[in-house]
């Protein structure tokens, strides 16, 4: 088995390009994810909504959680707006400051089971899974308890069992899979009276919502809430009221968490592998211009040394010479004034 | 000696303790002032319907300070207790306008005209100020005099909920009748008036009397050359009227218009004027019946019309939608001609703005079409339980088109017919159904037990809701002709098969839920409870409550 000379150019190409849009690695790619194709979502229509808490009952009853303070009868908890924690996955809260409205409009909280899940991305032991059903589902069998998936979590959903001092779970909505396995409804679906939950194929929930709307343009706000928002949930909204009235955020945006984190995710690598290699470099190079001025300081001492002893050796040579000349001429004048003074000690005798 | 000096330096400290002490609650009070000025829905005081804004100046450009918010009323009050009048800040206008009473007083401040930005800048510093030092100086609380910031102010502590008032039939009639002279004409010329664009001058036609807004107009910038806007028009006739009446007022009972800003445009002032129930027709010879018909004039053409397309003009019963609106503007938006004299003729044209005329008549979403208007009926009370949650199409079968559009009848006198007596004729022949099925045809009480599990079978009284149903509507003349059959009534629940005796039942198509084929259709829980719970709710019917489960099904005993 060899490699081709056209799959060794592409895998070149790939890991080129790989590196080169690190950033977008995703948009590299010709494929958006929008989701499994077939998988379950659930419709939860505000407008139906009386704030029974039904589904909050039933919800409690298929996962076997600890019994609330207060019974699911009891609607004065409504007074409160609530949020989802480890002994409830769903929590439904009244609204009442909606002008305009013929009465208080009611919303319901749970996991929202994201197409590309941010507590999944988040997680570095792989406890979240996206299934192929729609679900998104937790195993804790896995968790070591860091929480990111809560920190990471546009919704705010996971909760955590802070009471529970040995195994303590990260909590949240599991969309019944395994009921959606044995082909039952979502516990809180089959108990709505109202069907203001409606369960189905994401695709034709979305149907379904658009066709509300139309049919009723008065009724709704003209928006199916996680179509796309997050890059799309497979539990969507209607409502007849601004979605920010029914505490849901605006502010999401339709980018799905995990490419918002990717472009930075995907950098580790090259940067884990190319600064080794940078420093080193940059280590090298800067040693080396140390090498190499140590090098030029020692010539240059070594010239200015050899300049000078030069030097000297010239000046002493002139001085010598001079020394030289000046005895000659100091010679010259003794003899010039011995030969003077013979002479004249001569005349003396003589005269 | 020593002792007492040491006394002394107590007596010093404690002193400047307590001065510190009180200086601090004052600030701490001055600044709970602010604070709960800043919020202004705490202080309903400070949600006022007199606000003006003095941004005149805008005219000329960008403002170098915020605009100023002038509370008119505070002023007029203020005004009131030194036994100044109107005229001590609007000028009587000389050269007054076309339709303004005798000594009309202008609406803009102390000037009678924009002149220029730095007149206009002179005038409300100068005056204001001027008047604010006299007050001030005579001792009484005044506005401010000296920093600029104490009237243009960045944040004000005022929510202004200035309403529009309505002309409706009431207080038009009641105004009709305050202006009648000794002999008891009336005088629909003290308001109503036509413009000579010649002669420049305003004059009164009798029956060509309008809403004000057909010329002057609210949007700035639509009203025509030489008219004026709608909001000075009004001000300068109503309240300068008002001021003359009350002037010459004799009997102290008299009611009479009011001049201050909170007496037209607040809602609680508003709430106070009388109604009066039963309004006599205007009278501007309006007809009684109309046959809308595009541009045909004559019977005989309408007639073949019919005939080969089957749209037959439609016979309108003028005098009693009269009495259904409020004011003629209802549907006359533009002008009080027929709707499709010069605007929505069938083709459309650029007056009408190209709206065709059976748009003009079905349009759902209009607020002036026939079908527009119709629907904001359903959403009464009486009728949206039914009506709520049903789909609205100007598609329907043809047997739908012939409620309006009636055949026009083989023994019409073609000859001698008058439009508006066919019209009349056709209007005569429409039956109304009051009743539904006789009593021993509707079942009295309804067991609902198919999915009885978690509670006992539901008791439906059904009869009794059929009567409550057959009461709210029978006074209705919409509902009544509308509801063609004896079992359209009942079509409100027993929907989508047509009207029968014996209605099929619901779970022939309601059974397990969320069929993706019928993603429309709920289950036959949902469906139970989206009908008895939605229905009730729309009309407002609070017992049982939507949550009260065992209001309608008794909880079942757990077997033990």
């Amino acid at each position: 088995m060899g490699i081709s000379r056209r799959q060794f150019l592409g895998w070149m190409g790939a890991t080129g390009m790989g590196i080169a849009a690190g950033k977008s690695s995703y948009a590299a790619g010709n494929k958006h994810f929008t989701g499994y194709p077939e998988s379950f979502g659930v419709l939860f229509d505000s407008t139906l909504c009386i704030g029974c808490r039904s589904c909050e009952a039933a919800c409690n009853k298929v996962n076997q959680l600890p019994d609330p303070d207060k019974p699911f009868d009891d609607l004065s908890v409504l007074n409160k707006t609530r949020r989802t924690d480890a002994k409830a996955y769903t929590v439904v809260n009244r609204h009442d400051d909606t002008a305009g409205n013929k009465g208080p409009v009611f919303g319901k909280i749970q996991c929202n089971h994201c197409l590309e899940p941010a507590c999944a991305s988040a997680c570095f032991v792989r406890a979240f899974k996206k299934t192929p059903q729609g679900a998104v589902t937790y195993d804790a069998s896995v968790c070591v308890g860091c929480r990111y998936c809560m920190i990471a979590c546009p919704f705010y959903v996971p909760a955590y069992e802070y009471d529970e001092p040995l195994t303590p779970r990260v909590m949240k909505c599991t969309m019944c899979h395994p009921r959606i396995l044995e082909g039952k409804l979502p516990g809180c679906v089959e108990a709505c009276p109202k069907e203001a939950l409606s369960f189905g194929k994401r695709e034709d929930l979305i149907q379904l919502g658009r066709q509300r709307i139309r049919r009723l343009p008065d009724r709704y706000v003209d928006h199916i809430y996680g179509e796309h928002e997050m890059g799309g949930t497979s539990w969507l909204y209607l409502s007849g009221v601004p979605f920010e009235k029914l505490g849901m955020r605006e502010d999401l945006g339709v980018t799905a968490a995990p490419n918002l984190t990717s472009g930075a995710l995907a950098s580790v690598p090259i940067i884990a592998g190319l600064w080794p290699v940078l420093l080193t470099g940059i280590y090298a190079v800067s040693k080396r211009k140390d090498k190499i001025a140590a090098e030029e300081k020692r010539q240059a001492v070594e010239n200015a040394l050899s300049k000078a002893a030069a030097d000297a050796e010239a000046e002493i040579a002139k001085a010598l010479k001079q020394a030289e000349i000046a005895n000659k001429r100091k010679i010259e004048v003794e003899v010039k004034r011995a030969v003077e003074q013979a002479t004249a000690k001569k005349t003396e005798e003589e005269s | 000696m020593r002792k007492a000096k040491s006394l002394l330096r107590w007596v010093g400290m404690s002193t400047a303790f307590a001065g510190l002490l009180a200086f601090g609650f004052k600030v701490q009070g001055v600044e709970k002032a602010v604070a709960e000025a800043g919020d202004i829905n705490s202080i309903s005081e400070n949600i006022r319907a007199d606000i003006i804004v003095i941004d005149g100046l805008r005219a000329f450009g960008k403002l170098d300070r915020p605009e100023v918010i002038f509370l008119h009323d505070a002023h007029t009050q203020a005004l009131k207790k030194k036994d100044k009048d109107c005229k001590t800040c609007h000028l009587v206008e000389k050269n007054r306008p076309a339709g303004a009473q005798q000594d009309a007083l202008s609406f803009r401040f102390k000037r009678l005209e924009d002149a220029g930005r730095d007149q206009m800048m002179e005038i409300y510093h100068a005056e204001c100020i001027a008047c604010h030092k006299e007050t001030a100086r005579a001792g009484d609380k005044s506005g401010p005099v000296e920093k600029c910031g104490q009237c243009h102010r960045k944040k004000v502590p005022y929510l202004a909920n200035r309403q529009p008032i309505v002309m409706d039939k009431s207080l038009h009639y009641r105004h009709v009748e305050a202006t009648k002279d000794e002999a008891g004409e009336e005088k629909c010329g003290l308001c109503h008036h036509e413009y000579d664009d010649i002669a420049k001058k305003i004059h009164y036609v009798k029956d060509k009397e309008g809403s004000c807004r057909y010329c002057h107009k609210s949007e700035p910038g639509k009203t025509e050359k030489d008219r004026m806007p709608l909001r000075e028009a009004l001000h300068l006739s109503c309240v300068n009227c008002h001021r003359k009446a009350i002037a010459e007022k004799k009997d102290p009972d008299q009611k009479i218009g009011a001049v201050t800003c909170v007496g037209c445009h607040d809602l609680e002032e508003q709430e106070k004027i009388k109604k009066i129930p039963d309004v006599p027709r205007l009278k501007r010879k309006q007809p009684d019946y109309v046959l809308l018909q595009g541009a045909k004039k004559n019977v005989s053409e309408a007639k073949k019309e019919d005939e080969a397309t089957g749209v037959a003009p439609v016979a309108f019963n003028h005098v009693a939608h009269e009495g259904y609106q409020e004011t003629c503007r209802s549907c006359h938006h533009a002008d009080l001609t027929s709707c499709t004299e010069a605007c929505h003729t069938p083709e459309g044209v650029k007056d009408g703005n190209y709206i065709q005329l059976a748009q003009a008549a079905h349009d759902l979403r209009s607020n002036h079409s026939c079908m527009g208007c119709h629907g904001i009926q359903q959403k009464k009370k009486e009728c949206s339980g039914c009506h709520a949650t049903m789909f609205r199409s100007f598609n329907q079968e043809t047997a739908a088109c012939r409620t309006c559009h009636i055949k026009l009848p083989e023994n019409l006198m073609v000859e001698q017919a008058k439009l508006e007596s066919v019209a009349k004729q056709l209007v005569d022949s429409r039956k109304y159904t009051k009743t539904t099925y006789a009593k021993e045809d509707i079942p009295e009480k309804v067991v609902i037990k198919v999915l009885a599990d978690q509670y006992e079978p539901a008791e439906f009284p059904h009869r009794k809701i059929v009567d409550t149903l057959v009461k709210k509507v029978e006074t209705s003349n919409l509902a009544t002709y509308f509801h063609r059959e004896k079992g359209t009534l009942c079509q409100g629940c027993h929907h989508n098969s047509p009207p029968d005796k014996k209605p099929p039942r619901c779970r022939s198509c309601h059974g397990k839920p969320f069929d993706a084929h019928a993603v429309l259709r709920p289950g036959m829980k949902g469906a139970y409870h989206q009908q008895c719970i939605g229905c009730h709710q729309n009309m407002g019917l609070e017992k049982p409550k939507s949550t009260d489960c065992a209001g309608c099904h008794k909880e079942k005993k757990k077997q033990s």
